[in-house]
């Protein structure tokens, strides 16, 4: 069966000024993704190298690019997940760390926990290697200056529009030829978060989840919001419950806005090879490779079809 | 059948010489627990008010009685959720504090956050006038015995998971029909610095909504978060499973997926409630209707009126 890959870089009002680098960045990490999954490689391998090409890329809010906490320092959150065994990676609030992805990566293959936060999963980091960056070289000089503007702002003001609010998390599903599905998302969480708030990126199962049953999906939109509803784990119930991709995905995000009032996005792969990239915010970045055809798209139902090669 | 609230002391393998505080405990704790019900209170004051009794009890992985990380220090981790509104806070390796459920009670009702972690956790609850304790209070000789025993190069680390003991927590349904739940504890005996299990993983270490029920979850974290046990129980619920029923099918798939086993307290909207497990035991008690019910082995089930002060 062929595989699939699918990438997203943040359900949110993305501004025309972003638009195209954003579209830009997804299509390049899709394209990275796709070269791994080509010759039967891995979903897992897929969704890591993907990810680690949205890290790297600074118009996201992941690794480089991240965001700033109240206290002016980056923590980042990230998750990676394979299906077929329902193992799982995860670090929350780590520090210093361009690629939170392949740490997360890290834990799951080299301890036998799931997930590791704060100064304890920086410590690890070290202990296997991980090189570390200045918070300086995460930052970028547009991140800075909006996060000196929005100090001014009270906390509560920006609550009631958690669609307006900076969503660019990142994120990767893959089915690979052997039926495998995987997810990975990365984030430097909200702008002028509070020192040490974890939000849905690496809670299992919220952020993303991946079961070869079912298939893997990974979030991006208002975090709360998609803590409060188990996002992921509750697109793929639907799925379990015999829905398409793209009908548990709407159903699950339409109910997220009714009984919480949150927005977002996610996109999700069934280990049979289908395929949705759905949200209910303005916008969301992100493209799919399937066969030879790069799929990508930024405005409701806009779906750009180019060669992927 | 309202109001109904359940609790349990973790599920494993506690040694018989902690058994009869462990039944105690859960005991006294569900009875505070019912109190707080019976003159109208809230689920949520319940399950909080039952798992800072069971924090402060040295003899629960929880608050005082924690187990020791690998470097023999202590990080706890809590949650709470509110079934009517879906909020909740919790809070991820947090030091040096008495009772983790209220931070995590306080990031719910302070915060516009769902979860705060290490640092971010103590510099909340430093702002919120939460008193730091030395880390010595929080240590038995127990734990520290554990602790060093199982440092021990050839110690077995699944064999002395089972000599641990549990996680806590608690779920309710109060008279107006809302359910909350709660759970606590110290993590796994000798865990890496850093580690976070399933407790404060919305989903995982608890799950509340009205519209299905209330579940608290205890057992091998890891295992718990990859099924995201107490989700998974209430999807079935929302099947139409009771919540006997639910709680069985989602400890039976864990066991079967992944071979790792656990216990759950559950709780329907209308009173029905649930204490199952697939380890070997569980401490856990229930009240309702001026009935307590508790029970520690498998298939055990006594029964005394709320009013025994035994």
């Amino acid at each position: 069966m062929s595989a699939v890959l699918v990438v997203h870089g943040g359900a949110w009002a993305i501004p025309d000024e972003l638009a195209k680098a954003s579209v830009d960045g997804v299509k390049a990490a899709a394209r990275k993704g796709s070269v791994v999954l080509r010759d039967n490689g891995r979903a897992l391998d897929a969704v890591e190298a993907a990810v680690k090409a949205l890290e790297d890329n600074m118009v996201f809010n992941a690794g480089h690019g991240a965001t700033l906490n109240v206290d002016g320092e980056v923590e980042l959150d990230a998750i990676i997940m394979d299906g077929r065994t329902l193992n799982c990676g995860a670090v929350s609030s780590v520090k210093n760390i361009p690629n939170p992805v392949s740490l997360a990566r890290a834990v799951m293959e080299k301890t036998s926990h799931v997930m590791l936060t704060g100064r304890g999963a920086n410590l690890f980091a070290e202990s296997v290697g991980f090189s570390t960056v200045t918070t300086h070289a995460l930052v970028s000089e547009f991140e800075r200056k909006e996060w000196e503007c929005h100090k001014t702002y009270a906390a509560g003001v920006l609550e009631d529009f958690n669609t307006q609010w900076t969503h660019d998390t990142v994120g990767a599903v893959a089915v690979d030829s052997s039926g495998n599905v995987a997810c990975a998302t990365s984030t430097g969480g909200i702008r002028n978060k509070m020192v040490g708030r974890v939000g849905d990126s690496s809670v299992i199962g919220c952020g993303a989840y991946a079961d070869n049953l079912s298939g893997a999906v990974s979030c991006t939109g208002h975090g709360e919001s998609i803590l409060k509803v188990t996002l992921a784990k509750l697109i793929l119930s639907h799925v379990e419950q015999g829905k398409s991709v793209a009908d548990a995905s709407d159903l699950a995000l339409q109910y997220m806005g009714e009984r919480v009032q949150g927005g977002g996005g996610a996109i999700t792969v069934s280990p049979s090879g289908k395929w949705a990239a759905t949200f209910t915010t303005q916008r969301m970045a992100w493209a799919a490779a399937e066969n030879d055809v790069l799929w990508s798209g930024l405005d409701p139902n806009e779906r750009k079809k180019e060669n992927l090669n | 059948m309202l109001p109904v609230v359940v609790v349990h002391g973790g599920a494993g393998h506690i040694p018989k010489e902690r058994a009869e505080n462990s039944t105690s405990g859960v005991c006294s704790a569900v009875r505070l627990g019912y109190l707080v019900l019976q003159e109208g209170g809230s689920s949520m004051d319940a399950v909080v008010e039952a798992v800072v009794q069971l924090e402060n009890s040295p003899y629960f992985n929880a608050g005082c009685g924690s187990v020791l990380n690998v470097k023999g220090e202590v990080e706890m981790d809590a949650i709470v959720m509110d079934g009517k509104t879906l909020d909740s806070g919790a809070v991820s390796a947090v030091r040096n504090i008495a009772n983790p459920i209220q931070l995590a009670r306080l990031v719910m009702d302070k915060t516009s956050h769902a979860c705060l972690t290490a640092e971010g956790a103590s510099k909340f609850a430093r702002s919120m006038g939460v008193p730091e304790v030395p880390q010595e209070s929080l240590i038995t000789e127990y734990s520290r015995m554990r602790w060093k025993k199982n440092l021990a190069p050839e110690a077995n680390p699944v064999e002395c998971q089972m000599g641990k003991m549990g996680t806590v927590g608690a779920v309710a349904v109060d008279k107006e029909g809302n359910v909350a739940c709660a759970t606590s504890t110290g993590g796994m005996l000798n865990k890496m610095e850093g580690r976070v299990g399933d407790t404060p993983c919305i989903g995982s270490g608890g799950y509340a909504d009205n519209l299905s029920g209330a579940v608290s979850t205890t057992g091998h974290g890891e295992t718990i978060m990859k099924v995201m046990l107490a989700r998974l129980i209430l999807f079935h619920m929302e099947q139409g499973q009771s919540a006997e029923a639910a709680s069985d099918l989602g400890l039976a798939y864990m066991k079967s997926r992944l071979g790792g086993l656990g216990g759950v307290v559950t709780v329907d909207p209308r009173g029905n409630w649930a204490a199952r497990f697939s380890s070997q035991q569980m401490s856990w008690a229930a009240a309702q209707n001026d009935t307590l019910h508790y029970g520690l082995y498998t298939g055990e089930h006594f029964r005394r009126s709320i009013r025994d002060t035994h």
